[in-house]
């Protein structure tokens, strides 16, 4: 066990380095440098001349090639440093802090409803598989599945914020917070949820409709075999086998999926943060490009990466740990 | 039974035997056939194909077929690319206005026009088109008879953009799945025929390329090429996507190279590139077919929300997920989200379809249990 877990580390080690490495070298070939794009966009006077360029280029280690400057970069995460944000003048980890409350309450949020809704869903699939009522629950859901989110929030914002303007169902079009400051806790958190509800359902939709036809598809292949075959013939009830006999089969793989969903937990989804300018993880990533702000890019996909892998780590082991015949070896 | 009675005994015997079995792909097409919504899904993508083949005859402001001055042209050629379109129309500064032009430049000339008189690229002037009025511009051009999916705030022809961008959708899907199918099974395929440290070197650069995530990548990527064109974005799609296919590729050439047929092959004398091409690849290509259908369908949901997030290629381009862009701003314009956002939706439904149909349609264990 120990020699795996070592050995699963080692190997994650080097993809880390390997991927921060790549991504150093697209971040630092981008056409413009942090001091350029941020200056000339907003206003082209106040463009720097080129010996304060050369100067701000020395102070922030952009003079020096990335290949050698990835190493500094490396040096420094090794000890714990992520490097200050350029075009923000804050250190990384106090932004990448920032924004990972408001990522999680959205994305665990739509997590929470995702679990809630798919695991009935796709147990009333399987129990009723085959008749046309499921058939019809079953092509919505493969509907949905295809629908595009940056679609589905269009709808949404135009539906909640344009048409139904003024009344009382209006759901405010993008941000976190509403004016009011000065409100009492209780406003202001049901002032988040009303800013929340429209992303939420953005991002649990499609997750919702992947779940469950991923529930009701392995339930079909457990409902097929011989001990739920047994278990009927014993006298057992459809409800009885349905939870006890076949659901808990199925924990298997679900296992190995709630460990492959960590990344996406606090990565945050890119779009639905952009569309509803949620101040988040995704957009902060999207932000940092635009400004290529490299330390904020560098953190971000460290930790991206960072949690893709232990995810996969995490799907591996709770694999072993729900199914004992499983082992690491 | 009376023709048989004139036709010789050799030939009943011919006509009486079972027809000649069918291949693989002959039995999977007609399992495919019996499932009307993979079917449906097929005739909507042949429906886009046509469309987008016969776009410029669709929507567009040169006629598709013209006489001037004595001789016959095709300008609507020109929107597939500048230089189709006839040199004489510049010559004789047409500058992009048939209609008026070809009546005062050549009395004699007569033209067919295209079935939508509408440009995807700029608005349509007053009385370009004899009688009828300019394009509405801003938030006041909603559908109407004579822009049936209304005008972008450019007063530009919402339908005629999506009738010409249907060939971007195609584009993207074809060209960025055929580039990830080739990657990832020449990878898989060479990492699961030889295995070794060919196979672990391979495998190895296929989880490092999965580690990241697609968006991060994609948006790294594109930010990194200076000027984003259509086909630098395909490359792009197709350059991130292919590690599922070399999964599932090397699984079966692995699974594939031990079988006797390859033996027989190895025996007969084929070399390791003939083994892999004409004996294991044909063997193998349904399964890989499978992601590579839905790897369609997301390619298209990429490309759109590049370009719906302003990350695609600059104007003037005609792209579905451009349109949603515009609408981004202007939230009250519903008719610049309604019909683009169906068209993706349609489309990547069509595909996720047709990948289901063909799963069911190939894979032999889900054959046997509906049984």
């Amino acid at each position: 066990m120990i020699h795996y877990m070592l050995r699963r580390l080692a190997i994650g080690a080097m993809t880390l380095v390997v991927i921060t490495w790549l991504v150093y070298g697209l971040a630092r070939n981008m056409p413009g440098t942090p001091l350029t794009v941020a200056m000339g966009e907003t206003d082209p006077s106040r463009k720097l001349n080129p010996i304060d360029l050369e100067r701000m280029k020395k102070a922030y280690g952009l003079d020096k090639p990335w290949y050698s400057a990835y190493f500094l970069w490396l040096g420094n995460v090794v000890q714990g440093d992520l490097g200050r944000s350029i075009s923000r003048k804050q250190p990384v980890t106090t932004l990448i802090g920032e924004r990972i409350g408001p990522t999680l309450a959205l994305s665990a949020a739509a997590l929470a409803l995702t679990w809630a809704m798919a695991v009935p869903l796709g147990l009333y699939a399987s129990a009723r598989s085959g008749t046309a009522d499921e058939r019809a629950v079953s092509f919505l859901l493969y509907v949905l599945y295809s629908f595009p989110t940056f679609v589905a929030a269009l709808f949404l914002q135009i539906i909640f914020a344009v048409w139904l303007r003024g009344t009382r169902w209006e759901l405010p079009l993008f941000g976190m917070n509403g004016d009011a400051t000065d409100a009492t806790w209780l406003a202001r958190m049901l002032d988040l949820a009303r800013h929340a509800i429209l992303p939420v359902i953005c991002q649990t939709y499609v997750s919702l409709a992947w779940y469950s036809r991923f529930i009701h598809s392995t339930m079909e292949e457990v409902v097929r075999q011989d001990f739920i075959r047994t278990a009927r013939a014993k006298g057992a009830g459809p409800s009885r086998v349905l939870f006890h006999h076949a659901f808990r089969n199925t924990l298997i793989p679900l296992v190995t999926l709630l460990g492959l969903s960590l990344p996406g937990l606090l990565g945050g989804s890119v779009i639905v943060e952009q569309i509803f300018t949620w101040p988040g993880m995704g957009r902060l990533f999207f932000e940092s490009i635009r400004e290529r702000d490299y330390p904020t890019i560098m953190g971000l996909t460290l930790l991206f990466s960072l949690l893709t892998l232990a995810g996969q780590l995490l799907a591996d082991l709770l694999y072993c740990v729900v199914d004992p015949r499983v082992s690491v070896e | 039974m009376k023709p048989s009675e004139t036709i010789p005994a050799s030939h009943t015997a011919i006509h009486s035997r079972p027809p000649p079995p069918r291949g693989f792909w002959g039995d999977a097409w007609q399992r495919f056939r019996r499932q009307p919504l993979a079917m449906a899904a097929m005739l909507f993508v042949s429906l886009l194909v046509t469309v987008a083949i016969f776009a410029p005859a669709i929507a567009g402001t040169k006629p598709v077929l013209c006489r001037y001055k004595g001789r016959l042209y095709t300008p609507c050629l020109g929107y597939f690319s500048r230089q189709l379109e006839p040199a004489i129309f510049a010559t004789d500064r047409f500058r992009g206005t048939y209609p008026q032009n070809l009546k005062t430049k050549d009395p004699a000339s007569w033209a067919i026009w295209p079935l939508i008189f509408q440009d995807p690229y700029r608005a349509v002037r007053e009385n370009e088109w004899p009688g009828r009025p300019a394009n509405p511009a801003k938030d006041e051009g909603r559908p109407n008879a004579i822009n049936l999916f209304g005008t972008d705030q450019y007063g530009v022809d919402v339908l005629a953009k999506m009738v010409h961008g249907t060939t971007v959708a195609l584009l993207v899907g074809f060209v960025s799945m055929g580039l990830a199918g080739t990657i990832g099974i020449i990878a898989g395929a060479l990492g699961g025929y030889f295995g070794g440290w060919v196979d672990m070197l391979l495998s190895r650069v296929t989880e490092v390329v999965m580690c990241v995530p697609t968006l991060v990548l994609i948006l790294a990527l594109v930010a990194f090429v200076e000027k984003p064109t259509i086909w630098k974005t395909m490359a792009i799609i197709g350059a991130t996507g292919w590690t599922g296919i070399a999964r599932l590729a090397r699984g079966e050439f692995l699974r594939l190279r031990s079988a006797e047929f390859v033996l027989a092959a190895r025996a007969s004398g084929a070399g390791p590139l003939r083994i892999m091409l004409r004996h294991i690849l044909p063997n193998a290509l349904a399964p890989v077919l499978v992601p590579i259908t839905f790897g369609i369908a997301s390619a298209i949901l990429i490309e759109s929300s590049l370009s719906f997030l302003g990350f695609g290629p600059p104007p003037p381009s005609a792209s579905w997920g451009g349109v949603l862009n515009d609408a981004r701003s202007n939230l009250a314009m519903w008719w610049l989200v309604v019909f683009p956002g169906t068209a993706i939706f349609l489309t990547v439904l069509s595909y996720n379809l047709i990948g289901e149909g063909l799963q069911s349609a190939t894979d032999p264990r889900l054959r046997e249990s509906r049984k």
